[in-house]
């Protein structure tokens, strides 16, 4: 498609109080972008599907200048932002699939390969260390195995699943909130950058579209949609989680929680999903397995307990496990004084085998 | 004779000036005069002066009397200077003889009625007139015990001016300050350590902070007993030396805090300083600079409760003085040091609604704990040597339900252990000296310098090899690695142990500060 009528597409993709659904009706319709755009006032009148807020938006759009509307479209040029319609081929199948496609899609990088698997990987932001290093461990050995990664690029386990998807040396894709050109939170711009060269950025939001809380419930449904399974790390009992594993459900994907303690808030949700009928996940390999995949990494696991370990820290060690755990709780299983735990825990510490999460609590540290 | 003289000191700062204050009676219209750059409450004097002699029944002739407060280039401040006017006026009237005023110095207000009334700085004012040879300071009846903690000169107590002028014209009798018996031994606290249930942790670590003088953080939920505990150091803190009993008396004196009944302070002063204090009032300030908190907590404890609810400003000014166990005022007009070699007991919250890393009840996200540690910098973070979290207690050790539960040590038994490791410290500082040192202060293992660490943290091989990993893996900077071998010293003086062994530098890292980068993940 050339450039003289893509720039059509850019001005109704723009058009934001102006449903998806519309849209891809309007351009089924019309044929092209640029028919929409001159649709005649008479004939914008008559059709039903439009509400007069609509037609209003419409006229009042297509005062821009086809100037204007080309500046838009070398701008994303410059910015080495693509652009795609549910009208082109290169849009991913699977969201044509879903319920509410978006009608056009922003990204930087590359999008997800069709034929091989991808699974999303979602929590909560403000997650355990538990979840956050599951969330990484997943990630690292599903691309590992080429599975793609899709997630949100958020705080928490979006950010750790998809990090440790960068670390496994495959591919992942950010599905974000706001316009490509934007990160959020701003704390992740490492990741964003990383994710633009080894993976890819999509958005539903033009450039520039600022991250509204509003946009993120709505990017979610693109998130499942990439995805051939979801994955929940660790989501609140109601969480922005749960409505992505609904969404998928809705789409036909296979929905897959992580078990945790029953007393911990942040696995409520996943829990939850367990009791429904979600898979377990039990372990990446089991995952693998059920996906089909071989392990390519299989045996090569290496068990850190193996390293020889004096008796105290032995003692020490066995009481810790991946949510922390302070020097009261630690004393009190372990029977020892405080100096020589606190002794023990540091030697551990720095074996490297031990993490302080905060002062004074301590978590095991992953085998990653 | 037309002129009289009289000492009297003026207290500036912590340090003393000795002051003359000259009378002259002269044929002239009749007022009364007074010069040497006073401010506004020693003008007033002149109105009590006059209105006191009166009513002690002399009058005073209508004549023209100008009194000089020498030397005339320092400010005058304070009501203290009233007696020795009054003296100096009727020295110069020849109501009593010049030659019993020699050898005197005189300190006191004067009230209406000729009743003379105490002031604050006694004690400084009196180890200056025994520096200066005066050998007799006549003061207010009621500062009497607080001047006699100084030796070597005479102290004598005033009532009214009539008494002072009978004794003057050999007449009357002055108050003998009586020597001060021993206090009697009341129960020292209501408090106690032994009333703490669970939080070992935290009771060693207040353990080794106490008994090194080293800087405390404790960081818990709401609830969990930081507050408790840190009121409780008192009870386990050293006694005091003579040498250092005087060094504090003065800064209260200084500030007119002192209890005149039992004016020495025998105990280490503990000063809790609520989070909305001026940056005035923590470090001193006025245009006659006056200690504050800080400074009252000198060779004691000064407990900051809510740490991150300080406005910046105030904690970033306690930086210095933690470091030079001093501060330093500087005014238009000079200099003023004063003595702040404090241990800094701090408690704060691990976030904003305090229950970090508990899931159950802690929602705040990561950013949201780094922004509420953000309000705490860095820097003075590193300050502080020993940070330890405070857990909520559970119910079992709090009701004493456990099976294992054992009554916990009361204070005085902590109190031993540390005294002995004082002991070994002063000892082993003898003669050195450092920024914590001098005026009856010794160092302590916080306050020893870089030479002093380098003899007496000397590590071994296996030590220095530790160390070495430690410093790469756990992200030591250059102060932290010094804090974990001070408090690794403190811990080995505990053990009494002559070096530092691996165990002690265990226990220290384990202790050391907070790095806000490594904290939440």
């Amino acid at each position: 498609m050339d450039e003289k009528t893509r720039i059509y597409e850019y001005w109704l993709a723009g058009i934001s109080s102006l449903s998806d659904r519309k849209k891809i009706w309007l351009q089924t319709e019309y044929k092209s972008a640029e028919a929409v755009y001159y649709i005649e006032e008479t004939e914008l009148c008559r059709l039903d599907i439009l509400t007069e807020k609509d037609r209003k938006v419409l006229r009042d759009r297509r005062r821009e200048t086809r100037k204007n509307m080309k500046e838009t479209g070398e701008k994303l040029v410059q910015e080495g932002i693509w652009f795609l319609t549910c009208f082109d081929e290169r849009y991913p199948k699977r969201l044509k699939k879903i319920e509410d496609p978006p009608y056009a899609l922003y990204g930087k990088g590359r999008l997800p390969d069709e034929e091989s698997l991808s699974a999303a990987i979602v929590g909560a932001r403000g997650c355990t260390v538990y979840g956050e290093r599951l969330a990484l461990e997943y990630g690292k050995i599903l691309a590992q195995n080429g599975v793609a990664v899709i997630s949100g690029l958020a705080r928490g386990i979006d950010g750790a699943g998809q990090r440790g998807a960068l670390n496994g040396g495959g591919y992942t894709c950010g599905v974000l909130g706001c316009g490509v050109d934007i990160c959020y939170p701003r704390e992740h711009i490492g990741l964003y950058m990383d994710i633009q060269k080894a993976g890819g950025l999509v958005s539903e939001f033009p450039p520039g579209r600022k991250p509204f809380s509003s946009n993120f419930p709505r990017r979610n449904r693109i998130i499942s949609g990439l995805a051939d399974v979801v994955l929940v790390m660790e989501a609140r009992k109601k969480s922005g989680s749960l409505i992505t594993a609904d969404l998928a459900l809705e789409q036909g994907k296979d929905v897959y929680a992580l078990p945790g303690p029953v007393n911990s808030p942040l696995s409520e949700g996943c829990n939850l999903l367990i009791r429904q009928g979600a898979g377990i996940l039990l372990s990446p390999e089991d995952l693998l397995k059920e996906l089909g995949i071989q392990n390519k990494r299989l045996g090569k696991k290496s068990d850190k307990n193996e390293i020889m370990l004096e008796s105290p820290e032995n003692i020490v060690y066995s009481c810790l496990g991946l949510y922390p755990e302070g020097m009261d709780q630690l004393a009190a299983e372990t029977g020892l004084a405080i100096p020589e735990l606190l002794r023990t825990l540091v030697s551990l510490q720095m074996k490297g085998l031990v993490t302080e999460v905060s002062r004074n609590y301590y978590v095991k540290t992953c085998c990653d | 004779m037309a002129f009289g003289m009289v000492m009297s000191a003026a207290v500036q700062g912590l340090h003393v000036e000795m002051i003359h204050v000259e009378a002259d009676v002269s044929n002239g219209l009749p007022m009364f005069h007074m010069v040497g750059y006073l401010s506004s409450e020693v003008k007033e004097a002149s109105e009590r002066v006059r209105t006191a002699i009166r009513n002690t029944g002399i009058q005073i002739p209508a004549r023209k009397v100008v009194v000089n407060l020498a030397p005339a280039t320092m400010r005058k401040k304070g009501s203290s200077f009233d007696l020795p006017i009054a003296l100096a006026v009727l020295a110069a009237l020849d109501l009593i003889p010049g030659q019993a005023l020699e050898g005197t110095a005189v300190v006191g207000e004067l009230g209406l009625d000729g009743r003379v009334q105490k002031v604050s700085g006694v004690l400084p004012v009196a180890a200056a007139v025994k520096e200066a040879g005066i050998r007799r300071l006549i003061l207010p009846v009621e500062n009497m015990a607080e001047g006699a903690l100084t030796e070597g000169i005479e102290v004598l107590g005033a009532e009214t001016l009539e008494q002072i002028c009978g004794y003057l014209n050999g007449k009357e009798q002055l108050f003998f300050s009586r020597k001060e018996g021993k206090p009697e031994e009341k129960e020292r606290f209501p408090i106690d350590f032994q009333e703490i249930r669970g939080q070992e942790m935290v009771r060693r670590a207040a353990e080794v902070a106490v008994a090194g003088g080293h800087n405390l953080l404790m960081v818990g939920p709401p609830g969990s007993g930081k507050s408790m505990i840190a009121r409780r150091i008192p009870t386990i803190l050293p006694p005091l030396s003579r040498g250092e009993s005087m060094e504090i008396t003065k800064i209260y004196s200084v500030l007119g805090l002192v209890d005149q009944e039992h004016p020495l302070k025998t105990e280490r002063p503990f000063r809790e300083v609520h989070h909305t204090v001026s940056r005035a009032a923590l470090i001193g300030g006025g245009m006659i600079p006056v200690p504050g908190e800080i400074s009252l907590a000198h060779g004691g404890v000064l407990f900051l409760d809510e740490l991150a609810e300080f406005p910046k400003p105030v904690l970033e000014s306690l930086r210095q003085p933690l470091e030079e166990k001093r501060i330093r005022l500087s005014r238009r007009h000079g200099n003023y040091e004063f003595p702040a070699d404090f241990m800094l007991v701090a408690a704060m919250n691990p976030c904003a609604c305090g229950n970090y890393p508990d899931p159950e009840r802690c929602r705040c996200l990561p950013h949201q704990i780094q922004q509420y540690l953000g309000k705490v910098s860095q820097p003075f973070l590193d300050r502080m040597d020993l940070c330890v979290e405070v857990s909520r207690v559970s119910y079992d050790s709090l009701c004493m339900k456990s099976e294992s539960f054992q009554i916990p040590e009361n204070s005085e038994t902590i109190r031993e252990r540390i005294c002995r490791a004082r002991e070994i410290q002063s000892s082993r500082y003898q003669g050195e000296t450092g920024i914590g040192s001098g005026n009856g202060f010794h160092l302590t293992n916080a306050s020893m310098g870089i030479r002093q660490l380098e003899h007496f943290c000397r590590l071994g091989k296996e030590e220095e090899c530790l160390m070495q990993q430690a410093y790469a893996t756990l992200h030591l900077t250059a102060r932290t690695y010094h804090k974990v071998l001070k408090v690794a010293r403190t811990i080995a003086d505990l053990e009494e142990s002559e070096v530092v062994r691996e165990p002690h530098l265990m226990e220290a890292i384990g202790y050391r500060g907070l790095d806000k980068k490594y904290w939440s993940r």
